[in-house]
């Protein structure tokens, strides 16, 4: 899809058009969504009956695999592509109810740590990804990008960081071919990672909240392992996002200081400019949750609205992933990605481990 | 992030990011299930 891999531009249309223009994406959503939620309750029950020997596979996976079939084989057309590309709203208003599912207490705890290993990730990955950019000859500013890609939030990060420093189209567009083509490898390969270190669900949820890049794809591959993993991989991949304007503010100074960007004026209004907001919904969500705003049963609905709010996701990501538009950008950067995210997912790990043996996981 | 606050190309309105969009019905869903609109959401 190549609308996946550049930077999009505002047109302006009418509201009542553009609601009108994301109903069919939106309708694709919830149809490969939902196919993948039927899949996993029939497919396994169908096996069983006929004596089969057939893994679980959960309406994650297949909701992914049903939007990548689609995408790589016939393609999504142009009716459907505005509103399949709200994948990203409805994540984003998923992980705002999940968070009636965190007590804040939890999230404190939980989130000292998180910030203690993020702080470690950010730092490790934006200095391997600049070694290797240099190792590998890549331009300065594609380098910036893929570093910031790789140590904060994948495509998000990527965009926010080519108006900061003025960075070519043609560079985000390898930038973002190789952080999603690298994700979508993620989704397959850290669960059976997780599962043949038999990894505990908090372990796991750490590990792929701090070393998978976009957030669509860390919630999944959360999600993959299991329901705990998933929460702790949204708290975790949610607090790198956090940083976002931090990393963002500090390439912006660097280049603006080599003279090939603006200098920033206003570094606060720039920070919150910056600051995913989806955070702050978060947090608030679940003050309200720990001060019994919502009873039990409401918390019940709001996880099961989230629920549905990833499935709608889980089959974005599947439906905005295409191979071939991503191998049209080039190999060297996604050498250069791929090699920097092995790395990246071994030093996590440690990271991970490290902080069980601290705390006594 | 691609949810920025954007001056319109057209005129001077500022539209709401992509974060903000998405909190506000995230909470207006979380109120009607408060409010108990939504009694049961099945999964």
């Amino acid at each position: 899809m190549a609308d996946a891999i550049t930077v999009p531009q505002v047109q302006p249309v009418q509201p009542a058009l553009r609601f009108l223009r994301i109903i069919p994406g939106v309708l694709l959503l919830a149809a490969v969504g939902y196919a993948g939620k039927l899949l996993e309750q029939n497919v396994g029950a169908y096996a069983k009956a006929h004596h089969w020997t057939f893994p679980n596979i959960e309406y994650v996976l297949w909701a992914i695999i049903l939007g990548l079939v689609i995408s790589n084989t016939v393609g999504v057309p142009e009716i459907f592509r505005t509103g399949v590309a709200t994948y990203e709203f409805w994540l984003k208003a998923g992980i705002v109810l999940l968070g009636s599912r965190f007590l804040l207490g939890d999230i404190l705890k939980l989130g000292g740590v998180s910030l203690l290993l993020v702080a470690m990730e950010i730092a490790g990955a934006i200095a391997f990804m600049t070694f290797l950019g240099r190792v590998f000859h890549l331009k300065p500013k594609l380098t910036s990008l893929l570093a910031v890609g790789s140590a904060v939030c994948g495509v998000s990060a990527i965009i926010a960081t080519k108006g900061a420093i003025e960075a070519d189209d043609e560079d985000s567009s390898f930038s973002i071919a190789a952080i999603l083509a690298l994700g979508a490898l993620a989704l397959f390969t850290f669960p059976v990672i997780g599962h043949f270190l038999h990894l505990s669900d908090r372990a796991y949820g750490l590990w792929a909240g701090l070393a998978v890049d976009n957030t669509a794809e860390a919630t999944a591959a959360g999600a993959l392992y299991s329901d705990a993993a998933a929460k702790l991989a949204v708290l975790v991949k949610s607090t790198r996002n956090a940083m976002i304007g931090f990393v963002v503010l500090g390439y912006a100074i660097y280049w603006a200081s080599q003279g090939q960007a603006k200098s920033v004026g206003n570094k606060a209004a720039f920070l919150w400019q910056k600051f995913p907001k989806f955070v702050l919904g978060f947090l608030l969500i679940s003050v309200l949750a720990t001060y019994h705003f919502f009873n039990k049963e409401q918390v019940g609905a709001l996880a099961n609205l989230s629920r549905w709010a990833f499935l709608l996701t889980f089959a974005g990501v599947g439906l905005r992933t295409n191979f071939g538009d991503m191998r049209k950008q080039g190999l060297r950067p996604f050498v250069v990605g791929a090699i920097g995210e092995v790395v990246i997912a071994g030093f996590t790990l440690a990271l991970v481990y490290g902080a069980g043996k601290i705390f006594g996981w | 992030m691609s949810a920025e606050v954007e001056a319109g190309k057209t005129g001077r309105r500022r539209k709401l990011s992509l974060d903000t969009w998405a909190v506000l019905v995230a909470f207006l869903l979380a109120l009607l299930v408060r409010a108990g609109v939504f009694k049961h959401i099945p999964w």
